[in-house]
């Protein structure tokens, strides 16, 4: 048997300590009560003269006891070679885990990192298998295992170098609990291909910040045989601060920008006192005065920076007086708010509750992001084509003069969008001048009413709807409704028909754009439909599909997709932070968000403003410590710098630790230990009970 | 009666004619203990050496012409047709206190017996002795002062309200006699007979003079020091802690090397204390809580004999006092 740490078995030397206390009668502990002390004098307490050693069998458990101790902490272990680790010729599998978020930006990380990852490629022998894979957001392979198998021999670590020189941490956020379980998946699958599968290691090469994400790796369930080896690379200061600018709470009030922003402090921070301003044009100062903020270590705070100088370019947040500068500025883009036209064809008054456009004009409010204004392009019967070129949405309630149809239909087919309301029934002549088609028969349907029957949910005007929560158009009554037949040499859709199988909300294509057809006015007159809780969304979806939404959000991280503003153009060009300009089709969202800063896109005349950001969370940058992941359940090995165990001496130390993690033999020492006491415990108290007892009727 | 049950389950053991004191407190009730003592004792009687005493000696004297009429016995003159005056018997009652020491250090036992028990037992069966034979009982039991006081008397009930105040386990304190005793002498009015049962373990400074305040007022005085076989024999083996019961005060003592200077303190402080009865005139007993009561009761008569023989002798054998 040896022993992993032989010097603890000094502590059996501690066995003196029982022989002592057993030669040196423990008789103060014995207590008399005597009728009388008047005859007695106190007598000093002096050890046996007998020298003769009292319950023996008490002082060999006491002593066994304090052997055991002494054995267990010197951590015995059985030398079988055979339960070594398998020899070098099984090969290992290793896939190196490099962290190339942003917090590896911190000065002095990333060549440590490098160096290990260099260390372990060099430490591979020729049996060896190692793959390289980093991570920020996502986890992506460098080199697999199989591609590390496929090159030349004395080349691999060249090449292996090579790849690993292209390698710098980026902008993203780090999900650390994702990268491990792809990797630990990575490695488990081997098990399956090979039948003898040598050690499957996996190192971590990290800054391990706290901020890291480590989702999925609490129960995980991990391949049998992977052994995580953690490698922290530590920075040359400890602690940092980062801002982020809250979104939601942006507003540009009419005195200037009112913004809200929360500043973090990392746990192993050395500093309190931090400067939060708006940069000025030149990204080195700040533009009027910053704000003095007083956080300490571990603690976030929200705060309101202090309005911007009037006229200043106010694109980020810069912060000042912390450790790192990779998270000190906030980009920032304003939500900007849009102003979109709706040109009403009707006649009717905007103020009586009778008529359509009352309805319309309700149908709009204002919101932070859109303002909408309604015109009519028809007043004292003058038709003003301007106007109608500025809107986004053609609302027309009944009848059109020709002259009227024609300009519509051109405008439609233009790429925009209308909605003709069949009215009455000589709305015939109007739907067939903007459809290109002969006058169409419309007549007034027969019933007392009519409800919507069926609803094409897949189309986008009906898609929000789609939900069950949403979608009961049951309870809206038609008192009127028309029924026209669908002209066969038209692209035609229905999105809704009555009960009576009459279309009720039809689509007809002209162009690049569309012409909406509703069968039945929303007045009380014709039915319920203003009145109806489904009125405004469905006018807001019409609108948005029209081209005038505006996305909601102009603020984002790094690596987040941003949403395509809806253009009637073709392709919408976005350009980055870094200059470089990419041209996507319209609806695309744009996903090469690499780097912070502000992406502008730009469609036909319009351009918008995007913000990409760090995660606040890169701003944490405090460790995480070992046993987070041990608590966390993932598989540590306990030899740390297993790959690069060279020298002899050292590999046979690794070894015997291995060994003795795996036999554990101190937790049997501790477990007869524990039996010894508890005999201890008995058998004193019963020689305590039978001297007590002997005492009294001596 | 009380204490009944206890005795029909184990009848107390009689060696050599006598009780067990240890079988003998298996008994509950105190004033059946007291009765079996006297009633084995006059069983024993005709076996004892202390045959034919009496706590008082009563007679009956031939009427004369003078005497007081008022002391005719007049149902002795329905038998025998003679004059007998009755004078002496009542002259004969005799009046005794018990005092009986409730100190903690009383508690200590280190057999079945406590001197306490033994103690109380012994006062009962004196009690109940001289009660049967007409006598007024008092009792005081006492441990720094007077904690009960019974004052002598003989009439129905007494005795049983004796045994009950015998009985009581008041919380004790530690032993002084001088007050106790300075108390019984202005309590007892009239000359009689002072039994004191306590184990004397306090300095005996102010014994003398408390107990000669006691002779002096005319009283007899009987002491029984009454001790534990430990506390005479000292047989502890290892060392330990000692806590006095009275003071709590601790005392670490290796009773090997203790011993013998232990023993000869102790035995120094009985010879004072039979000393200062002796020097007063007061009868000395020392009883082991080992002994029987009996011969409690035995020691208690011929001391009470040898003593009114010397009174007799010293007055002329005309009265018996």
């Amino acid at each position: 048997m040896n022993f992993l740490a032989p010097w603890f078995l000094l502590g059996a030397l501690a066995v003196a300590g029982p022989v002592a206390f057993h030669l040196i009668r423990r008789s103060v502990r014995e207590r008399m009560m005597f009728s009388s002390t008047l005859f007695l004098r106190p007598t000093p307490p002096r050890a046996t003269r007998r020298r003769k050693l009292e319950h023996i069998l008490l002082l060999l458990l006491r002593c066994l006891a304090v052997l055991l101790l002494a054995g267990a902490f010197a951590r015995p272990f059985f030398p079988k070679h055979n339960a070594l680790p398998p020899p070098a010729e099984t090969g290992r599998q290793m896939i190196l885990l490099l962290d190339t978020s942003a917090s590896m930006r911190r000065e002095g990380l990333w060549p440590k990192a490098r160096s290990i990852a260099e260390r372990y490629i060099k430490g591979a022998s020729l049996a060896d298998r190692v793959g390289l894979m980093t991570f920020d957001r996502q986890p992506r392979t460098v080199f697999s295992l199989a591609e590390w198998s496929s090159w030349p021999v004395d080349r691999r670590e060249a090449l292996a170098k090579e790849r690993l020189d292209t390698l710098s941490p980026g902008w993203g956020g780090t999900h650390l609990g994702l990268a491990l379980t792809t990797a630990a998946e990575q490695l488990g699958d081997l098990a399956h291909l090979t039948a003898t599968p040598g050690a499957r290691d996996l190192a971590l090469i990290s800054d391990l910040q706290e901020g890291a994400a480590l989702d999925g790796l609490q129960g995980h369930d991990w391949p049998k045989g992977v052994r995580v080896i953690i490698e922290r690379v530590d920075p040359a200061r400890p602690g940092n601060a980062g801002v982020q600018i809250l979104d939601s709470s942006l507003a540009n009030s009419g005195d200037g920008l009112q913004a809200r922003a929360r500043l973090v402090n990392a746990r192993d921070s050395n500093r309190e006192k931090f400067l939060v301003g708006w940069a000025a044009e030149d990204g080195t100062g700040f533009s009027g005065k910053p704000a003095e903020i007083y956080l300490p270590p571990g603690q976030s705070r929200v705060f309101s920076p202090p309005r911007p100088a009037p006229g200043a370019a106010t694109v980020a947040l810069r912060l000042t007086g912390d450790e790192e500068a990779f998270d000190n500025t906030a980009w920032f883009a304003a939500t900007e708010k849009e102003t979109v036209t709706v040109a009403y064809f009707g006649l009717d008054p905007a103020n009586d509750p009778d008529h359509m456009r009352y309805y319309v004009d309700r149908a709009f409010p204002e919101t932070p992001r859109r303002q909408v204004e309604v015109v009519s392009v028809v007043s004292n019967s003058v038709f003003s084509p301007a106007l109608l070129n500025r809107a986004s949405l053609a609302v027309v309630p009944g009848g059109l003069a020709a002259d009227e149809a024609r300009v519509l239909r051109d405008w439609i087919a233009g790429g925009k969008n209308g909605l003709l309301i069949l009215s009455n029934a000589q709305s015939g002549a109007s739907l067939g001048a903007l459809a290109g088609a002969a006058e169409l028969d419309v007549s007034e349907a027969a019933a007392d009413y009519g409800l919507f029957g069926e609803i094409d949910f897949t189309h986008p005007l009906f898609a929000p709807f789609a939900d069950p929560r949403f979608s009961d158009f049951s309870r809206i009554h038609f008192w009127k409704h028309r029924r026209w037949n669908l002209p066969a040499n038209l692209a035609v859709r229905v999105l809704a028909r009555f009960d009576d199988r009459a279309p009720a909300l039809a689509q007809i294509s002209l162009g690049k754009g569309s012409l909406l057809v509703l069968s039945a006015g929303w007045h009380p007159a014709d039915s319920q439909l203003a009145v109806s809780s489904k009125f405004l969304p469905l006018m807001q979806t019409i609108l948005d599909w029209s081209g005038s939404a505006a996305p909601a959000r102009s603020q984002f991280e790094v690596g987040q997709a941003l949403p395509s503003p809806a253009s009637a153009g073709d392709a919408l060009q976005w350009r980055k932070p870094d200059g470089k300009v990419v041209t996507l089709p319209a609806g695309t969202p744009f996903s090469e968000t690499d780097l912070p800063g502000i992406y502008l896109v730009t469609g036909g005349s319009r351009t918008r403003r995007f913000a990409v950001n760090l995660p606040l969370d890169e701003s944490r940058t405090a460790p995480l410590s070992s046993d987070d992941f041990a608590r966390l359940g993932v598989p540590l090995s306990t030899a740390v710098a297993s790959a690069v165990v060279t020298s002899p001496a050292a590999k046979r130390r690794f070894l015997e630790e291995e060994l003795e993690n795996r036999q554990k033999l101190w937790r049997w020492l501790v477990l007869g230990l524990l039996g010894i006491a508890l005999v201890e415990i008995v058998l004193g108290g019963w020689l305590a009970n039978r001297v007590k007892n002997f005492e009294v009727t001596p | 009666m009380p204490g009944l049950n206890s005795t029909t389950r184990k009848p107390p053991s009689r060696e050599g004619g006598f009780v067990d004191p240890a079988a003998l407190m298996a008994i509950r009730s105190l004033e059946l203990r007291a009765r079996v003592v006297v009633e084995g004792f006059w069983k024993g009687l005709h076996r004892s050496p202390y045959h034919g005493f009496s706590v008082e000696f009563t007679e009956y004297r031939q009427y004369s012409p003078g005497d007081d009429t008022r002391y005719l016995d007049w149902r002795l003159y329905a038998r025998s047709d003679r004059y007998y005056l009755k004078r002496f018997e009542d002259e004969t009652n005799l009046r005794c206190h018990l005092l009986v020491d409730q100190s903690r250090s009383m508690d200590y036992r280190s057999r079945e017996v406590s001197k306490s028990d033994y103690a109380r037992t012994l006062a009962a069966t004196l009690a109940w002795f001289l009660h049967g034979q007409g006598d007024a009982v008092g009792l005081v039991s006492f441990d720094e002062r007077v904690r009960e006081y019974l004052p002598p008397r003989h009439r129905r009930g007494h005795l049983r309200q004796l045994m009950l105040a015998l009985d009581q386990n008041a919380e004790s304190r530690a032993t002084s006699l001088s007050e106790p005793l300075r108390r019984v002498a202005e309590l007892a009015r009239g000359r009689g007979l002072i039994v004191l049962l306590s184990d004397l373990l306090t300095p005996l400074e102010d014994l003398e003079p408390s107990l000669a305040r006691l002779t002096v007022a005319g009283h007899e005085v009987v002491v029984f020091q009454i001790l534990d076989p430990n506390e005479l024999a000292f047989e502890f083996e290892r060392p330990m802690l000692f806590e006095d019961l009275e003071s709590r005060q601790e005392v670490y003592v290796d009773p090997q090397a203790l011993r013998a200077h232990y023993l000869s303190l102790f035995e120094g402080h009985g010879r004072e204390a039979e000393a200062v009865c002796q020097k007063l005139g007061a009868s000395f007993h020392r009883l082991i809580t080992t002994q029987p009561l009996e011969l409690a009761l035995a020691e208690f008569l011929r001391g009470r004999s040898r003593r009114n023989k010397l009174v007799r002798r010293h007055v002329g054998g005309a009265s018996p006092r």
